[in-house]
């Protein structure tokens, strides 16, 4: 089975949880510095999918994920394209998240042209919560066999009020929602910690195999956890690479 | 070099928005709006418009040349940092833009500029200088100002010789006040015996040197003084605790974890910061205490952090603010966001945030852990050897921090505020964070002989004290600067963040570069360890510094402190008892809501607690996530069960009242909350933080009391501190005025337990269980509570928790019950008493409890109720086991039980003495912190 590579760079700070929660689901991960890429030293083309953990990529300087995604794109594009075309699997969390919206990754899988972003939460601070999200019926590889179901996770970002576009021309498919007490699409604080519309939280590209999604499944992955609900969509990713 | 600027504005401003309901709140209500504009200022041949994708999102911000704000709109002011100051985000713009091909840009600063529509212009500045900008590091830029260069610039001054001979005693006390050294007379004779000794003047920067290492925040004077330090670590060699692999002598103490691996503890205070520039100040707190993790033995790693802070009253009305003392609420607001600013992108998780107030805390209390963790074989440093390298990692040096180290040890006063700005620090998480990935790579790599930070006193001490055996040689000229006008003093002194000092083998030192460079930390060698026994440095080719180390270290005069044991004026507490229902609630609620007890979540979530994916048990749990726990638990090592437990103890309402039985109280609370949580005492450590206010011979009285207190009580309960912090400056100075902190001593407990899912925690679990009262009984425990300081009083006496070995037998008795799964959920009395625990064990479950105080002793349903019993605790047991325990020979009481719905009820023979909803309770639970932050 190929390697999932956990990209990271100075300011991740997820890239260690996110590589056990791989293992745990039974992948082989490898932890690999932007700066390998940057200078040549290693390749997209060497994993069958990329996993951008969660942090405070260059400090959050600027934009959360804005220099991490500017790197990439300016110096990446072309790896960057060609790993998206071979129809490899990409996972933002969190700061991740950030990084496939700056570099325009998500919604639509062009580098360099941004078509969403992620905006300060509306409480304007950081946000460390346990969320429980509704998994919707768009059929992604990712959320396999989990549509309709309630996933226990934390969130902790200060950014992460999703904003699309009404004119977009392409739109990203709504994959996990935040939910209330009674399982349904949150619109109120703090049940809904960022104030996204329609509850966002998690989202995909047309294909359904870039996912970004802002709360933690790599926290909710081990049975010291106070959830496992996470670890299932490391466990379809591990499933698609063997298929 | 042309400077190009570009103005951003964002169409969505969640924290505009938020800043006009909190100017509303605070009372500015003609203000309409607030908008917020960023500006980039870039030197150098750059075509602007290709730097567009790193300065502007065009889906939400839109970007221009000249400032989009109009003028007719409201007064702007606009912040700035300093002109010798680095804006943190410097360097990534000029990273991003060399990746956007703009080779030429050679520096960028920022600044925001506020519009206050609504507002006069000087209302406008006025707010803008009490909440948005920091006078210390950022200034307010002037319209129309011109800017020839943005890159820092300027000349250093040179290094001169000051002879104290002849001085009179008096002359060398006006010069060491004059010159910010503080040193008190006898070490101003001292140096001024040393120079007709060597027969030569002192240079500048080698009486800064002497003067800071010999302060008493670097050489804890006062408690050498008063043969503490010794009393202490003296109590824990007599302990001689198997698990104990480090104490007091490294920058942390450490303990035995599991399968090869140490866990590691250290709390340190940044009050004196903290009281004058908050923000910096307390964000600079934990990237000092973070660093004493990171230089354990050869590198731990941060796992666990916590803040913990003491002020005035937030909710003081302006006038009753001291003259020249922030207002509390300032502090408050501003410590909770440097603690989110640095901590989160830090990426360790928060285990305790905690706030207290005391009127006292003029000059604040601001405390931070570290917890650590490191392979045992990496968990002592080896001495460094002659020929081995000094490498400087991290940040560059600047003027930040310079005289912190004295200007801490003396009380604080009006002035100060003014005069020691340049004490202030900065941090930069992200450095930190940089070097912090790759010290475990490079310890694991044998690149590490030894490792240490460089926090107070900064190049000086640690290079000083890492080479205090060998001799240590440093070229000044090879240090990086961020400020070209430092003279070598300076350079010497600094205490600007995110740097540390690797002792390298020389034979390493290739690999140690390829491995910094590889995770982007700046490093520089910049000095190398001799046989000479000295500490030496040049700049500019002049030897300006060449001490021995044996002066350095053991040449400081240590004077005796006087004692004089001192009896408090305490008053008896008068305390009418409630007598109608009405009475009962308004009582129930003034406890609940108490600033002790209220909920502080509002703080806590901005905070990341699970990250790291180790967290097993957070601060806040329950069914909604928004109880407190009064615990972190995590299973450092993935994969493994085991667990690292933590509890915390601080409290200054009973400092006032005695503090030797605080300190005592104190070390009880914190394991009394570890164990009633399944964790035994037997596998647990101690750090202490002392505050006291500057010493007089009835504080130095009362801090050896307290000392004596928890060395014997160590020493009897067979539980050691391993690590510990004081500082006797909480002293504030103003306007006649003389405010001193209470005395206090927080207490954080470390500890291990086999499986982390055997961990009890405080929420109800089940209707028709038992509430079991187990441990000491209430008594005459009101002394000190939240419940006295309703009232406004203290009393004359804390709870007396009974003898060590007393409170050990509940303790095994209690560990007993949980090693045979008996209760299922628990927690121990504190702050709050009986009551706060009742409702929290409710609010986390969506249960209630019923409570009979019939078979109570307690004259006063009251003292049952609020009473802070410490060593007791609170066990929900099923019916069955309930039946079982009548043959525990440990006092215990069934007090009630647990019922279906939110209620809590207590009855007395009989008659419903208090009733209410859980949810009326949350409401003022919730209420009184989320109004001081938000």
């Amino acid at each position: 089975m190929s390697r999932i590579a956990i990209l990271y760079s100075p300011g991740t700070n997820c890239h260690e949880e996110t590589a056990a929660a791989v293992e745990r689901a039974g992948g082989k991960a490898a932890l690999v510095h932007l700066h390998e890429l940057l200078l040549g030293h290693d390749k997209l083309e060497n994993y069958g999918a990329a996993v951008f953990p969660g942090g405070f990529s260059y400090g959050d300087h600027l934009v959360a994920g804005r220099i991490f995604a500017t790197l990439m794109v300016a110096r990446l594009r072309d790896q960057l394209t060609a790993f998206l075309e071979a129809q490899r699997p990409v996972l933002g969390i969190c700061n991740g998240f950030q990084v496939l919206t700056e570099a325009g990754i998500l919604p639509a899988r062009r580098p360099g042209v941004r078509g969403m972003a992620m905006l300060e939460n509306q409480s304007s601070h950081f946000e460390d919560r346990k969320v429980r999200l509704l998994v919707s019926g768009e059929k992604t590889m990712w959320t396999e066999g989990l549509a309709g179901k309630l996933l226990e996770m934390p969130c902790a970002h200060a950014e992460g009020r999703a904003m699309i576009p009404e004119s977009g021309a392409e739109r990203p498919r709504v994959s996990f929602q935040y939910t209330n007490a009674e399982g349904k699409p949150a619109a109120d604080y703090p049940a809904n910690p960022n104030g996204s519309p329609n509850a966002i939280a998690g989202v995909t590209d047309d294909s359904g195999l870039v996912l970004g999604l802002m709360p933690h499944p790599e926290r909710a992955s081990l049975p010291a956890h106070y959830s496992q609900d996470g670890l299932r969509l490391f466990q379809n990713l591990v499933r698609w690479l063997k298929r | 070099m042309a400077i190009h600027t570009v103005y951003t504005l964002s169409k969505d401003d969640p924290e505009a928005r938020n800043w006009v309901a909190f100017f509303h709140r605070h009372g500015h209500t003609q203000l309409s709006r607030i908008t917020i504009e960023r500006v980039f200022w870039l030197e150098g041949d750059v075509n602007v418009s290709r730097l567009h994708p790193l300065l502007i999102n065009p889906l939400y911000q839109v970007g221009s040349e000249r400032s989009q704000l109009d003028p007719a709109q409201g007064p702007v002011v606009e912040i700035a940092y300093r002109p010798a100051v680095t804006d943190p985000e410097t360097p990534s713009i000029l990273e991003g833009a060399h990746a956007l091909g703009e080779t030429g840009l050679l520096f960028a600063r920022l600044s925001r500029r506020y519009q206050f529509t609504g507002l006069e212009e000087s209302e406008a500045r006025k707010l803008a200088s009490r909440f948005l900008y920091n006078k210390i590091v950022e200034r307010v830029r002037e319209p129309g100002e011109l800017v020839e260069t943005l890159l820092p610039s300027g000349r250093p001054d040179p290094v001169t010789e000051i002879s104290l001979r002849g001085l009179s005693d008096q002359q060398l006390q006006a010069l060491s006040i004059e010159r910010s050294w503080y040193a008190p007379p006898a070490q101003m004779k001292a140096i001024q015996a040393h120079e007709l000794r060597r027969g030569r003047p002192h240079t500048d920067a080698e009486i800064e040197i002497l003067a800071q290492s010999w302060s008493d925040h670097c050489y804890h004077t006062t408690w050498k003084s008063l043969g503490l330090l010794k009393r202490l670590s003296h109590a824990t060699a007599q302990i001689n605790h198997p698990l104990v692999v480090s104490s007091f002598k490294d920058n942390a103490g450490g303990m035995e974890f599991y399968d090869g691996w140490v866990i590691t503890i250290k709390g340190e205070t940044h009050n004196f910061p903290s009281s004058i520039a908050p923000f910096g100040g307390i964000a600079t707190k934990h990237g000092g205490v973070i660093r004493d993790t990171l230089g354990f033995g050869k590198g731990a790693y941060p796992i666990g952090g916590t803040t913990v802070m003491g002020t005035m009253d937030p909710r003081m009305a302006d006038d009753e603010l001291p003259e020249g003392a922030l207002h509390p609420q300032l502090i408050v607001t501003e410590s909770i966001r440097a603690t989110s600013y640095y901590v989160n992108p830090m990426g360790i998780p928060m285990m305790h945030p905690v706030y207290r107030i005391h009127p006292g805390y003029a000059k604040c209390l601001a405390l931070g852990h570290s917890i650590g963790l490191i392979p045992a074989r990496h968990a002592v440093k080896d001495s460094s050897q002659p020929g081995d390298i000094a490498l400087l990692i991290g940040g560059e040096t600047g003027r930040d921090g310079i005289h912190g180290a004295t200007a801490s040890s003396t009380g604080m006063t009006g002035a100060t505020l003014e005069k020691e700005f340049a004490a202030v620090q900065i941090g930069h998480p992200i450095t930190e964070r940089r070097f912090t990935s790759a010290l475990p790579v490079l310890r694991d790599a044998g690149c590490i002989r030894a490792i240490t930070d460089l926090g107070a006193g900064g190049i000086s001490s640690a290079a000083g004290e890492i080479g205090a055996d060998t001799g240590v040689e440093l070229d000044l000229d090879r240090v990086r600067l961020k400020d070209a006008s430092l003279t070598a003093w300076e350079i010497l002194l600094s205490e600007s963040q995110e740097r540390m000092l690797v002792v390298v083998p020389l034979e390493k030192l290739d690999e140690a570069r390829e491995i910094l460079d590889r995770y982007e930390v700046a490093h520089v060698e910049f000095g190398r360890f001799t046989d000479t026994q000295r500490l030496q440095a040049s700049w500019h080719g002049e030897r300006v510094v060449d001490l021995d180390m044996a002066f350095l270290w053991k040449g400081c005069p240590i004077e005796p402190t006087a004692v004089i044991e001192h009896e408090r004026p305490l008053k008896p507490l008068l305390i009418p008892e409630p007598r109608t229902q009405a009475e009962w609630r308004k009582a129930v609620e003034s406890v609940v809501s108490h600033y002790h007890s209220c909920d502080q979540s509002a703080a806590g979530v901005r905070f990341d607690t699970t990250v790291q994916g180790r967290t097993a048990i957070g601060p806040y749990g329950g069914r909604n996530h928004r109880m407190p726990t009064n615990l972190y638990v995590s299973a450092p090592l993935r994969g493994k069960p085991y667990g690292m437990i933590s509890t915390l103890a601080f409290n200054p309402f009973y400092g006032e009242v005695d503090p030797a039985a605080m300190a005592r109280l104190m070390m009880i609370e914190a394991v009394t909350k570890a164990v009633v949580a399944g964790a035994s005492y037997k596998e647990a450590v101690l750090c202490d933080n002392f505050y006291t206010p500057r010493i007089s011979p009835q504080t130095a009285w009362e801090l050896s009391q307290m000392v004596d207190a928890i060395a014997d009580f160590s020493v009897e309960l067979g539980i050691p501190f391993i690590s510990g912090k004081d500082s006797s400056s909480g002293t504030f100075e103003s306007a006649g005025r003389k405010i001193d902190v209470p005395m206090t001593l927080a207490v954080m407990l470390m500890g291990r337990v086999p499986d982390v899912k055997k961990i009890v925690t405080k929420e109800f679990k089940r209707a028709g269980n038992r509430i079991v009262l187990i441990g000491p009984s209430a008594g005459d425990g009101l002394g000190g509570s939240v419940y006295a300081d309703t009232h406004g009083q203290r009393g004359d006496r804390l709870f007396n928790p009974g003898t060590s070995s007393e409170v050990r037998a509940v303790w095994n008795a209690v560990l007993a019950l949980h090693g045979e799964g008996r209760y299922v959920s628990g927690s121990a009395i504190a702050e709050g008493g009986l009551l706060l625990r009742l409702f929290e064990a409710a609010f986390g479950s969506g249960l209630g409890a019923r409570i009979d105080l019939d078979s109570q002793q307690a004259a006063r349903s009251d003292a049952l109720l609020f009473s802070e019993f410490i060593g007791a605790m609170l066990l929900e047991v099923s019916p069955e086991v309930e039946k079982g325990l009548a043959s525990l020979e440990i006092p215990h009481q069934t007090i009630g039980e647990i019922l279906p719905e939110p209620q809590l009820l207590v009855c007395r023979e009989g008659n419903t003495l208090w009733q209410q909803s859980a949810a009326e309770l949350e409401a003022v639970w919730s209420k009184p912190f989320r109004e001081v932050v938000e």
